[in-house]
């Protein structure tokens, strides 16, 4: 690549270009966009710019956003760049992912998982239609909640939200049937895989939890999931990709790391087109998003202390695939997280992951996994593929001129 | 005075409240002389916290990523503070520092300070009840047709 300069009043059209920018971000007839909007109405969008970029700031990565315009692979690298800057004060201890405090929580593998289902903010099961919602009754709305919330109304709505959850007719309903509570008369559902009517029904099932316990471990108490590996290999520390190289052959933590700061897109598509898929597709046993602790030693008691909360999605899936040595006995699972509200991302990752333990030493699918998923790594190259690359193309011509030059007329001309 | 809360406790509820929670205390607290003249041991800083989780499949860990926060000690009376909280607010993580100094040295202002750290856990209680309750009322039993 050639350096980059811009002599002879290059370099005030660069700085006429940055202020075309500005206008675009600073001008026009609308108001300023105010931090609070973007991370309460564009939540989506700055979940997925802390992911990729590796960083739970909520604030920073809503100003990442703004200043890109939209541009969520650009916020990302923004907030990256930032993090670059930012000193390292600790490392956590290890956080097990059951301590999830879930607002959401579904089962495609089970009707009634123990710990329940809860649909949380969705719209799965809706249609998607463009909203035609006339601007003033959109603004009439936002204002008549922005006063509910700041209002007395609040308490109010609080009751009125416990009375509905629990005072619903019996009746239930294929969307909707409250749960059965601990001391309350009702029928007491049990949990059954969808492909085995038949299984084994763990105790607790139907009952609502706030850290409900992983699926996972119903298949284990059926004997389907082997048991885990990672005390067996003696606990080792994990893999940090932020510093130091990784190649195929890296330790697990290693790719599970590499796509949780993934790019969604990239990931998706690596597992969708990915040629290591098997025919029948997995089932997500589980996906959950809720809060998650961070905690630190304190400094004085070297005990923990909960000192943030960040959110994640969470998704452990589940395949039969046939190995070598004939009926699959154990089912394969994979695991998939993220910063913020993700599902697409956590079911991608976890695809993935199931296909590298499956697929164990595969260093095609490893190298793919492990090189190709940041965004940040490539969107730079192809930013750098628009910066000035005069002499390395005058050399393609010129090239191009020599080999024109020395061959032999053939007389062809098409 | 009974200590009725643990050292961590406290931390936890001063880094989880707002600013304008713990802000105004500290100052008002300094300006009546409530503890004598601290020292800043660690000034505010802004950095991360790598979060190291431990995945259910293989139960290996990992690192899921950075969380931005603000760390800084102090000392008041010969005892140290210490507060670490999300995010990049400097005088919240000074104030709060402050707080926790004076309330593990005992001195009286530790009343307020314990008052406040109620009134932070009663808030977060009420939104965690308020949250599961509209959640809650998402719950589905799905039916199987047969």
């Amino acid at each position: 690549m050639s350096p980059v300069r811009a002599p002879g009043g290059g370099q005030e059209a660069i700085v006429a270009a940055e202020r075309l920018v500005a206008e675009a971000r600073f001008g026009g007839g609308s108001g300023w966009l105010e931090l609070g909007q973007i991370t309460e109405r564009l939540s989506a969008a700055v979940d997925r710019v802390m992911g990729e970029g590796g960083l739970w700031a909520p604030e920073l990565a809503a100003r990442a956003f703004r200043q890109a315009q939209g541009d969520v692979l650009e916020a990302a690298q923004l907030l990256r760049a930032h993090r670059s800057t930012l000193p390292r004060l600790g490392i956590t201890p290890a956080v097990s992912t059951g301590e999830l405090r879930v607002v959401r929580r579904i089962s495609s593998a089970f009707r009634n998982p123990p710990g329940g289902q809860i649909l949380g903010k969705t719209m799965d099961y809706v249609g998607r239609l463009l909203d035609l919602l006339p601007e003033e009754e959109g603004r009439a709305r936002a204002a008549q909640a922005a006063a509910a919330q700041h209002g007395p109304s609040h308490s109010h709505d609080f009751a009125h939200a416990h009375a509905h959850a629990h005072t619903h007719g019996p009746g239930p309903t294929p969307a909707h049937r409250h749960p059965h509570r601990p001391g309350q008369p009702g029928p007491e559902p049990v949990p059954v895989p969808s492909s085995a009517p038949a299984a084994p029904q763990p105790p607790g099932a139907g009952e609502v939890e706030r850290t409900p316990a992983h699926v996972l471990a119903v298949f284990r108490e059926m004997g389907l999931v082997a048991p885990p590996s990672g005390a067996a290999d003696g606990d080792p520390e994990p893999c940090d990709i932020t510093r130091q190289p990784i190649r195929p052959g890296a330790p697990r933590s290693a790719w599970l790391q590499t796509m949780a700061r993934a790019d969604t897109g990239s990931l998706l598509h690596l597992w969708y087109g990915s040629d290591w898929r098997p025919a029948e597709h997995e089932v997500p046993g589980e996906l959950r998003h809720g809060a998650l602790p961070v905690r630190v030693e304190h400094p004085h008691t070297g005990r923990p202390v909960t000192v943030a909360e960040v959110r994640v999605s969470e998704v452990q899936t589940f395949h039969s695939l046939t190995r070598e040595s004939g009926l699959p006995t154990n089912l394969d699972v994979g695991y998939g997280i993220c910063f913020g509200h993700n599902e697409r991302k956590a079911i991608s990752m976890a695809g993935l992951d199931l296909l590298l333990a499956h697929h164990e030493g595969a260093a095609d699918l490893q190298h793919d996994v492990l090189l190709t998923l940041d965004g940040l790594d490539s969107t730079g190259y192809v930013q750098h593929l628009k910066l000035p690359h005069h002499v390395e193309y005058r050399s393609v011509i010129e090239r191009a001129h020599a080999a024109r030059e020395a061959a032999p007329d053939s007389g062809d001309t098409v | 005075m009974p200590d009725t809360l643990t050292r961590e406790r406290r931390c936890e509820l001063l880094a989880a409240a707002e600013h304008d929670e713990i802000v105004p205390l500290a100052e008002r607290l300094l300006t009546e002389g409530a503890f004598p003249r601290p020292t800043v041991v660690k000034p505010p800083e802004v950095g991360m916290v790598v979060l190291q989780v431990r995945e259910p499949v293989e139960e290996t860990r990992f690192y899921l990523g950075e969380v931005l926060v603000t760390e800084c000690s102090v000392e008041v009376d010969g005892v140290p503070g210490w507060c670490m909280r999300e995010g990049d607010d400097r005088v919240a993580a000074l104030a709060g520092a402050l707080l926790d100094a004076v309330a593990a040295a005992g001195l009286p202002a530790r009343t307020d300070i314990d008052s406040l750290c109620a009134a932070i856990a009663e808030r977060r209680a009420a939104e965690d009840a308020a949250e599961w309750a509209d959640v809650t009322a998402t719950t589905v039993n799905f039916e199987e047709l047969t």
